[in-house]
């Protein structure tokens, strides 16, 4: 009977080390959180709020001495304050103590905390009701869309053609993105890869990589391939694909993420391997997220390649770039109302397909 | 002849859940085992530790005097293609067409690169046909699996695990999402299975009407513990609320 106690007993320990273990992960996390937001807090009253509004200094006196020296203070508040688990943080990771303290410290300064930043918000846009009702800003206003209503209908079959370029690049960018997102998308699915632990490196990396590319704007890509290939569609071109790649790759791996795991349980259930689960039970749940993505990812370039345009990637963008620096207004008329009207078709008809294949 | 033997299984999954403590029990061949419990009680989790479709965290499991707890690779995917699961909402793949589904039953025995490209023998065709042929729905072959009703895709399913030739088939709750007449041809085709080809089954039900019908023995499961075991006919009005509770009442299904 003892030897039955023990067996039993073990489980219950796995629980309890399980816990433990948890509970020391959330402590340290709710630390760090803890002296961030009391950073944070410092830095924001101090700087924009105190020196900015109410002093009205128009350039901040900076020193790494000041920022170091209000750091320590708030890892030392921060630290006390999540090991006497009545901190937000705490609350955040649910493991503060359940009590009065704990109830109006976290209301208080989530108050706080969302109220200094929306001011501190305020104060650095440099929000000014006065520069929207001046009657010069409101002139000049005026004369732009005048222009767009009268545009200037001579230069119809040049923008045309660019904006047939334009439309060309984003299609061969989304295209030539197809194969690799593909690729990496399966790296780059959590509920594939979290298996074993190399497998999870290589979608860590990947991850991090990947989002490293999307947080840089095609814009920016458009900058440096033009100084890499020459300034042109082609450097226009290489930058849609690139973020292309990055964002519709994070895209379909969330599809891959998102799939009904019943499948999978049932394929990986008859002894297939990994190979077989992916392509018989994976793929043909993702085929249509896919193709949607895809076909909505090309209407999106369309936009994005008339941006590009305007730092030397090809198309409608550069002839746009071009009349606004000649400051010919009803030319930048015709152009816009072009771009606006093939966004428009191009939104509806990407729709449309969307809708006709699910 | 001794198929399966647990001893002393333990479940605990990783956000502290204790599904099973201490399950031991034997299946002999030909059996038709049918397990019963409340939702939550750890039937599923019991089916899929079998068939290690999750890692059990300690105890043993037996398959053919074979230890199989921690098999792992190849070894693992030997073993479940040896066993075949049904589950409570079919898993097909829906835009396939039923004989591709029933197909895939057989993909842990053939290459990689022929499943790849769908390149099947005529043999494996035969046998898809003749499994479809069991559960009476080899008309409806080339027709894309959503399109059929609830019934006709758990046959297909069924289909599906005979197409692993297995040595035990796994059904998870098969008819829950059921209405009960099609409950009772689905369990028709169990027992044809168990009868006909003298295949183990072992069966997670709700319905006692099923399982007094079906079942040559009865385990009941509460809160991840066996707390009956013997035949379905001496399962009586105490033992049933035992089982599930004081205030449940026995729903009849025909």
């Amino acid at each position: 009977m003892i030897q039955n106690n023990e067996i039993n007993l073990i489980p219950q320990k796995i629980i309890a080390d399980k816990k433990k273990i948890e509970d020391k992960f959330n402590l340290a996390k709710a630390i760090f959180l803890d002296i961030f937001f009391v950073f944070y807090s410092i830095i924001v009253v101090q700087r924009a709020i105190y020196l900015k509004f109410i002093l009205d200094k128009s350039d901040l006196p900076f020193s790494w001495h000041q920022i170091f020296t209000v750091f320590l203070v708030s890892i030392f508040i921060g630290t006390f304050w999540a090991l006497s688990k009545t901190s937000l943080s705490c609350k955040l990771f649910g493991i503060a103590n359940d009590n009065k303290t704990t109830k109006w410290t976290v209301e208080i300064f989530a108050w706080f905390l969302f109220n200094i930043t929306f001011i501190a918000g305020w104060i650095v846009t440099k929000i000014s009701i006065v520069s929207i009702f001046s009657s010069e800003g409101i002139h000049g206003a005026e004369r732009l869309f005048g222009a767009m209503f009268h545009p200037q209908m001579g230069i119809f079959d040049d923008s045309l053609f660019a904006m047939i370029e334009t439309i060309y690049i984003a299609l061969i960018a989304t295209l030539i993105s197809i194969p690799p997102t593909l690729i990496l998308s399966f790296f780059t699915a959590r509920n594939l890869m979290k298996d074993n632990k190399i497998s999870f490196a290589v979608y860590y990396i990947l991850r991090i990589i990947l989002n490293f590319v999307r947080s840089i704007e095609p814009l920016i890509w458009a900058i440096i391939f033009s100084v890499w290939v020459g300034i042109g569609p082609f450097a226009g071109m290489i930058a849609l694909l690139v973020h292309t790649i990055a964002s519709n790759a994070k895209l379909y791996s969330e599809a891959i993420e998102g799939i009904e795991q019943g499948p999978v349980e049932a394929i990986s259930a008859t002894g297939a391997n990994k190979i077989q689960v992916v392509w018989h039970a994976v793929v043909p749940q993702i085929v249509l997220p896919f193709l949607s993505f895809t076909i909505y990812r090309w209407d999106i370039n369309v936009r994005m390649a008339t941006i590009i345009g305007l730092v030397g990637g090809g198309g409608i963008g550069t002839m746009l770039m071009q009349y606004q620096g000649l400051a010919k207004w009803r030319e930048v008329g015709l152009i816009i109302l072009m771009i606006a009207f093939v966004v428009w078709i191009m939104d509806y008809i990407s729709a449309k397909i969307r809708e006709a294949i699910y | 002849m001794m198929l399966l033997e647990i001893k002393n299984l333990h479940k605990i999954y990783d956000n502290g859940t204790h599904a099973l403590k201490g399950i031991s029990l034997h299946v002999n061949e030909g059996e038709f085992l049918v397990v019963i419990g409340l939702s939550g009680s750890g039937k599923s989790t019991l089916l899929r530790c079998i068939n290690r479709l999750i890692e059990p965290t300690s105890g043993s499991i037996k398959f053919f005097d074979k230890e199989i707890t921690h098999v792992k690779g190849e070894e693992l995917r030997k073993l479940k293609s040896q066993i075949g699961m049904v589950f409570q909402q079919f898993n097909l793949i829906k835009r396939r067409s039923v004989l591709s589904n029933v197909i895939n039953g057989k993909l842990g025995k053939l290459s990689t690169f022929d499943t790849l490209i769908e390149r099947y023998s005529d043999e494996v065709y035969k046998e898809a046909y003749s499994c479809l042929d069991i559960v009476g729905i080899s008309d409806k072959a080339k027709i894309r699996a959503d399109s059929l009703s609830g019934g006709q895709q758990q046959r297909v399913a069924i289909a599906r695990s005979l197409m692993q030739n297995p040595k035990l088939l796994l059904a998870d709750e098969p008819v829950a999402s059921l209405d009960p007449a099609t409950s009772n041809s689905i369990m028709q085709y169990f027992e044809k299975v168990n009868k006909e080809f003298g295949t183990t089954v072992i069966c997670n039900l709700h319905f006692l009407s099923l399982v007094r019908r079906y079942a040559t023995r009865v385990i009941a499961l509460k809160a991840g513990e066996i707390i009956y075991e013997g035949l379905p006919s001496a399962i009586d009005e105490s033992w049933f609320k035992t089982i599930y509770g004081e205030e449940a009442e026995e729903v009849e299904i025909r």
